[in-house]
């Protein structure tokens, strides 16, 4: 498995520990001798209205003057129970849903969903589906990436990157649009298949998006990347170990830039990415600065996967040709009764399952997004609807970052987790 | 298409499926082939009296049942054992079948190392929801058993801080993925509305923050008067 | 009730603002007159055009809250690209996104602290009725909690929608007038850190709706459970 270092020469504080405990950087304040005086920690609330913490999330904090002594969040201002609800839907009938919990790469959700029940059904996609959706997990990984580095940005004072960074999510919303016909909720995958094929055109439009983004990704990463004040308020930020990494369940992004090149399109591959020529990009200190540089190479290489994509896109059906799974064409259920009956039946009864359970985990963009299925013998609705939500996982390990650092810090921390909190909560 | 079959089909809609005859999760200690995931193989020879089933699900996917009293000891071994180090805690859940049936604790475990994936359940009868932390070997699992404990009711004995995660703290209907929990909820709307709209400060503050700091209602002394040093 | 005479009380005040026996503004009895109603589109128009927005932002209606605020679809042209986050120097907020009811109190909060004048826009299904969210644990529609002005239906709304329901609210502005002052900006004190509609209210606005009737099998029959919703429900 190929990975590659991120090495950047910017010079890093020389007493920087490899294994990520907390350096000396000027902006600490520095120990001295305190005067007689009594002082009382104090305590803090952020959110969850609040413009930085990225959603609907709460972080009570204790002060000591400016550094966070302990910090507690809280979350479940957006729970929406998406897990019981999809107890009361059918198969297909689930996937509008899966949009709304990340609502930054909804269609990474639509075909994770869509493959945990085939998986569980041992259904095999055609071809084209396959392809297809890789383009589309691609393309939303670079979507949610964009939306990250553009938040991130405005977090820590640079408002023109969340500029540039929309101005590209606009154009990827109109592919969306014109695949799907909705700019952020898509459901675009049904089990067995696609909701529809890819219009005229659209490989087009995707292609010229490929042809400029690069150049736009490098003028946000000039603003950023050797950027005085962003290297001073990410660099050393919020580091961690690999080991603690993993423990405590640290994936995707956060998880390789302490080093560890856990991707699960490599370790656990899908749809043929091992076919694919792409690399993991892995950082070394495992702080702020180094997820940000690991994100930012990832859209790269989603790029290449994406070029890749499109060059191999087979013909051929989209949908699987099974009349127990896909729907008739609609000219024909126009047309003809049984294909009229057939498409009542499949859309009312929906599709039965096997006994049996299933966990999908991929790369979802902010880590392994992994889905548990339940299902009964001849179930058309799920017995349980798991979601591992990567972003869970990931804010749980904030306690640990933000000790001792200051409480800008701590909205930096929180900014570069990469976090949903739609997710989060389910 | 029998007139017949059409409204058989449409009554389908209210009815669902017609379900097989029940099996229990465990399978009864049935082992399918265990072939080709040396950690079960592993676990059969060495807990092979905690183990009460095995099943190849979906395919691929290995599921071991464990007895829920040994829980931590399996999942210490295979963490820690040369050839699984199972590094990773992907998910820790729970599923409830509902009818009475006991509810399965599901851990979902992944070895960085060997790029293995594993499945242990731990059934749980309904009166005896209880079953031992895996914190001190996965710090992952923290909030994933809050998690559990929040939506299921499962008591994870030793979990170092054991409280709601998603619902809000003093939450009184009950726990909501369980399947006598209805959708809407227990309360009515109107109620439900009301009790949101608490507004005590120590609604919002959960015991251990008040202690935290100072008291978030009170005023600073100010310094020079007689509340204050003077 | 004396005709002429500036009223300050707020005698049957009913949920929305409007009051029912209270007359007259701060000019006497309510008549527009040239005087007024130069002032009244002075007033409005620098109102409506400078509205700060408090983006309640929660899920995906957020999102294309931002988008709206961004480059191509520009709030700015209509004087809003400043956000205000707090909501003490906010106009109108809005609320984009599901509100479950551990969030209630803060939306309801933050709306108190809101001073006068001040708008709601519910952006969204889920903020406007609960969309498909029919769950024991989603506010059925924020006007529920607080008085809303303009509801903007969409899963999301596009962003040309968010902007036709700010456009609304600034219709809604120009039709203002100070000798009607009082009605506008009627608040009970009393129902500061309470719902905004009453039990029958709540009642009536969040009952079960198509799909959640029906949808309420699972797949497992024999549950145990009962599925109608409960007749004797706790009060």
């Amino acid at each position: 498995m190929s990975k590659r270092t991120v090495e950047f020469n910017v010079g890093r504080n020389p007493e920087m520990g490899v294994d990520g405990s907390v350096v000396d950087s000027p902006i600490l304040p520095f120990d001295m001798p305190e005067p007689d005086l009594g002082t009382e920690n104090m305590l803090i609330n952020i959110g969850p209205q609040h413009p930085a913490t990225h959603g609907v999330l709460r972080l009570v904090c204790e002060l000591d003057g400016e550094t966070v002594k302990r910090v507690i969040p809280h979350i479940g201002y957006l729970h929406s129970s998406f897990e019981k609800l999809g107890e009361y839907r059918t198969w297909n009938q689930i996937v509008p849903l899966t949009d709304r919990m990340d609502y930054l790469a909804p269609l990474i959700y639509n075909c994770v969903y869509v493959m945990t029940v085939e998986k569980l059904m041992g259904i095999e996609v055609t071809e084209r589906c396959k392809v297809v959706r890789v383009i589309c997990m691609e393309m939303d990984r670079i979507f949610s990436h964009l939306l990250w580095l553009g938040t991130t940005a405005i977090d820590v004072g640079a408002f023109t990157p969340f500029l540039y960074a929309f101005q590209e999510r606009e154009r990827i919303y109109q592919l969306h649009e014109a695949f799907t016909g909705a700019r952020i909720t898509t459901s675009a995958t049904r089990v067995g298949g696609m909701m529809a094929d890819l219009p005229e055109g659209w490989t087009t439009g995707l292609q010229d998006f490929l042809d400029t983004f690069p150049d736009t990704l490098e003028e946000i990463d000039h603003l950023l990347t050797r950027n005085q004040i962003h290297i001073g308020r990410s660099q050393g930020i919020g580091a961690i170990s690999a080991e603690d990494a993993i423990n405590s369940g640290f994936t995707g992004a956060n998880l390789r830039a302490c080093g560890v090149d856990y991707d699960v399109r490599k370790d656990q591959p899908y749809y043929d990415y091992e076919t694919y020529d792409f690399e993991i990009p892995v950082g070394q200190y495992g702080d702020c600065y180094d997820r940000y540089l690991c994100r930012m190479e990832e859209m790269r290489q989603s790029v290449s996967l994406l070029r890749q994509a499109l060059e191999r896109l087979p013909d051929g059906p989209i949908d699987v040709e099974d009349p127990n799974i896909s729907l008739p064409s609609k000219t024909d259920c126009m047309s003809d009764m049984e294909s009229m009956i057939h498409h009542f039946k499949l859309i009312t009864e929906g599709i039965p399952a096997p006994e049996g359970d299933c966990y999908m985990p991929i790369e979802g963009s902010k880590g392994e997004l992994g889905m548990y299925i339940v299902a009964e013998e001849g179930g058309t609705k799920p017995v349980r609807w798991r979601i591992r939500p990567p972003s869970f996982v990931n804010l749980s390990v904030l306690p640990k970052l933000a000790e001792e650092h200051l409480v800008s810090d701590l909205i930096m921390i929180n900014a570069s987790l990469d976090i949903v909190l739609g997710e989060i909560d389910r | 298409m029998t007139l017949d079959e059409t409204k058989a089909g449409l009554d389908a809609v209210e009815e669902g499926p017609h379900l097989s005859e029940r099996s229990t999760g465990s399978l009864d200690g049935k082992i399918d082939d265990p072939d080709g995931h040396p950690s079960v193989v592993a676990l059969l020879l060495r807990f092979g009296d905690s183990v009460s089933g095995h099943r190849v699900s979906a395919g691929t996917q290995h599921v071991v049942w464990i007895d829920s009293v040994r829980n931590l000891e399996v999942l210490h071994w295979l963490r820690d054992d040369q050839d699984h180090q199972y590094d990773m805690i992907s998910d820790i859940t729970a599923v409830d079948y509902g009818a009475g049936r006991p509810i399965d604790v599901v851990y979902q475990l992944f070895s960085t190392v060997h790029k293995r994936a594993l499945r242990i359940r731990c059934e749980l009868p309904l009166d005896g929801l209880e079953i031992d932390s895996v914190v001190e070997l996965w710090s992952a699992a923290n909030w994933l058993e809050r998690e559990v404990y929040d939506l299921f009711g499962v008591t994870f004995r030793k979990h170092p801080d054991l409280r709601r995660i998603l619902m809000p703290h003093d939450y009184e209907e009950g726990h909501p993925l369980r399947k006598d929990f209805p959708l809407r909820g227990r309360f009515s709307r109107a109620e439900q509305t009301r009790r949101a709209l608490d507004q005590s400060v120590e609604h919002s503050y959960i015991a251990e923050e008040m202690d935290l700091g100072r008291d978030p209602q009170q005023a600073a002394p100010i310094i020079g008067t007689k509340d204050g040093d003077g | 009730m004396e005709e002429g005479r500036a009223r300050m009380g707020l005698k049957d005040v009913l949920p929305g603002g409007g009051t029912s026996s209270v007359t007259g503004g701060m000019f006497g009895d309510g008549s527009p007159t040239f005087l007024t109603s130069k002032i009244d589109w002075i007033i409005n128009w620098s109102r409506r055009n400078s509205l700060w927005p408090m983006p309640f932002g929660t899920a995906c209606c957020a999102i294309e809250m931002m988008a709206s605020a961004a480059s191509n679809y520009d709030l700015a042209r209509f004087g809003m690209e400043r956000m205000s986050f707090s909501p003490r120097q906010a106009d109108v907020l809005i609320c984009a996104g599901r509100v479950p009811y551990k969030l209630a109190p803060v939306l309801r909060r933050i709306w108190d602290q809101m001073p006068q004048p001040k708008w709601c826009v519910s952006m969204g299904a889920c903020a406007s009725s609960g969309g498909v969210f029919d769950v024991y644990s989603m506010v059925q529609g924020i006007d529920t909690i607080i008085p809303v002005d303009v509801y903007v239906p969409g899963c999301p709304p596009r962003p040309e929608g968010l902007i036709y329901g700010l456009m609304m609210i600034q219709e809604k502005i120009r039709e203002e007038s100070l000798s009607r002052h009082f009605e506008h900006r009627a608040e009970d004190p009393s129902l500061v850190a309470r719902p905004h509609a009453n039990d029958a209210q709540v009642v009536g606005l969040t009952g079960p709706f198509g799909n959640s009737t029906q949808q309420e099998e699972l797949s497992n029959k024999e549950s145990g459970a009962t599925e109608e919703p409960p007749e004797e429900l706790i009060p």
